[in-house]
């Protein structure tokens, strides 16, 4: 079974996401900020990450760029209340295997975490 | 010649003289009458007439000079008179040419313009009200300016803060409709009410936000080579739930060998997402909606075609313009926010692009789109 680490500051929203992709076949691990990642992920070592783009204390991004500069290369999909990546929240030269906006599009969002995770849906 | 005040005086003494004569020769005349002066007196009668002829002669020689000096006292004056004029007027020149230049940068937009405030009480008073104006409209730009960024960043907050709240509301009335199984008709028609409704307001949110970073000059697109057919296929097939709920018949018409076009995706989706749902909302029940791709000269056309009521001329010339709105006898079932024409144009022209519109009231509407096949890198007045 494949394993996400999703983080969010808001509780409803993780609540949502655990929920749906808990029923997608998921197993989910949660965080409510950048800070928090970085210290879950070596523990939980999950297949993908689904980091909210702007948390306090440690945004997403910020949490993906210090674990990449660290060398870790799990998949990481951002997830923004932007309309756009253009629109402030993804700087061009982190690597980022995926995009999504809110309200989230749990239809794209499963398919694209299935090809990255390689699960079998 | 004789001065005007001295032939005044003169003139007096010469009636004075002519009066006397007069006198002179009526004493003469009475006497000649009576008989008593001899040849004196007649003789003395005829020298008083010739003395006044004399006078006469003189006093209208004086006439003429005077007439031609106060002619020339006239002209002296005048030409006096122009020539301060003229040194008055070369005092003005300066700076009101000046004014001129100054509100010639002014209404061209340099709002730093100032003028040199001198010179006539008359033209230093202008000047400094023209500076106060310039002053003015300065400080008044940049509080528009200041305005203009505090509405952009409150729509983008806004637009942004709605999301969360938004997202939840969506995504657990979604988790509802995934056991709509185990919910009763009116509940899944509860559920459906609030995801409709949500969809509208991720639109409004959407639209406002494109609005404000288009009049802000910072909607962009991120272009890639991208396939149409796959995609227009795949809105096709998503927007077939909705038109099929009203009968229509989506009819697709796509040239498989498309080339690849410079594109950004999404938003190519965006357009034909609101091109096929105006089709769709402004349309009966049982119309045809066609959407169509091909090459056309150095471009691609993609075009969504509808034999629904038609556009009036009087709207369709304000079609792309924002808050413009079918018929109001439609809107009441038409979900649209009146921005999606507006917005879409401005994608399509940042994508090097053109669209226009064909209607004909009773017959249909024909909206049309059209890429450049080698990008807008090749098209500067794309940059926008």
């Amino acid at each position: 079974m494949k394993r996400v680490l999703i983080a969010d500051d808001s509780e409803t929203i993780l609540l949502l996401m655990r929920t749906r992709l808990e029923l997608a076949g998921y197993t989910v691990d949660t965080a409510s900020d950048g800070q928090e990642v970085t210290e879950r992920v070596y523990e939980t070592a999950p297949d993908l990450l689904l980091l909210d783009a702007m948390m306090p204390r440690k945004s997403g991004i910020e949490a993906l760029r210090e674990l990449r500069a660290a060398g870790y290369e799990t998949p990481a999909v951002i997830v923004s209340a932007h309309q756009n990546p253009g629109d402030a929240d993804a700087p061009t030269d982190l690597e980022i295997d995926g995009f999504i906006t809110k309200p989230i599009d749990f239809d794209r969002l499963l398919s694209e975490i299935a090809v990255l995770t390689g699960a079998e849906v | 010649m004789i001065g005007v005040g001295r032939f005044i005086e003169k003139r007096q003494d010469f009636e004075d003289r002519i009066a006397r004569s007069y006198q002179v020769e009526m004493a003469a005349r009475v006497k000649v009458a009576q008989g008593v002066g001899g040849i004196a007196a007649r003789q003395l009668v005829g020298r008083e007439a010739r003395h006044r002829e004399e006078l006469r002669d003189q006093i209208s020689d004086d006439t003429r000079d005077t007439a031609i000096l106060v002619a020339a006292g006239l002209i002296a004056g005048l030409t006096g008179a122009l020539l301060l004029f003229s040194g008055l007027i070369a005092t003005l020149r300066r700076p009101l040419e000046d004014l001129v230049d100054a509100a010639g940068r002014l209404a061209a937009g340099d709002l730093s313009t100032r003028v040199e405030v001198g010179g006539l009480s008359e033209t230093a008073t202008l000047g400094a009200a023209f500076n106060e104006m310039a002053s003015q409209l300065e400080i008044e730009a940049s509080q528009r300016e200041l305005l203009d960024r505090l509405k952009d960043e409150f729509v983008l907050t806004a637009s942004h803060e709605l999301r969360s709240p938004l997202t939840s509301v969506q995504g657990f009335a979604e988790l509802l409709m995934l056991e709509r199984e185990t919910l009763t008709p009116k509940q899944v028609e509860t559920v459906e009410i609030i995801l409709d409704n949500c969809n509208h307001l991720v639109r409004l949110l959407n639209d406002l936000l494109d609005l404000a970073r288009s009049d802000a000059g910072r909607l962009s697109v991120r272009l890639r080579p991208t396939e149409l057919p796959p995609l227009i296929d795949e809105v096709v097939r998503t927007m077939r739930a909705q038109t099929e709920g009203s009968h229509q018949a989506l009819i697709e018409e796509i040239d498989p060998q498309l080339p690849t076009v410079e594109a950004e995706a999404d938003r190519i989706r965006q357009i034909l997402v609101n091109l096929i749902t105006n089709a769709h909302e402004y349309s009966p029940e049982g119309a045809n909606i066609e959407v169509k791709a091909r090459v056309i000269g150095d471009e691609v056309e993609v075009s969504v075609t509808d034999d629904g009521p038609g556009i009036p001329e009087t709207q369709l010339e304000h079609i792309f313009e924002r808050f413009v709105r079918g018929d109001a006898g439609l809107t009441q079932r038409v979900g649209g926010t009146g921005l999606g024409l507006a917005i879409s144009k401005s994608l399509v022209e940042l994508h090097g692009g053109t669209i226009e519109v064909d209607s004909t009231v009773g017959s249909g509407s024909s909206f049309r789109f059209r890429l450049p096949l080698d990008g807008p890198a090749l098209r500067p007045e794309a940059a926008a």
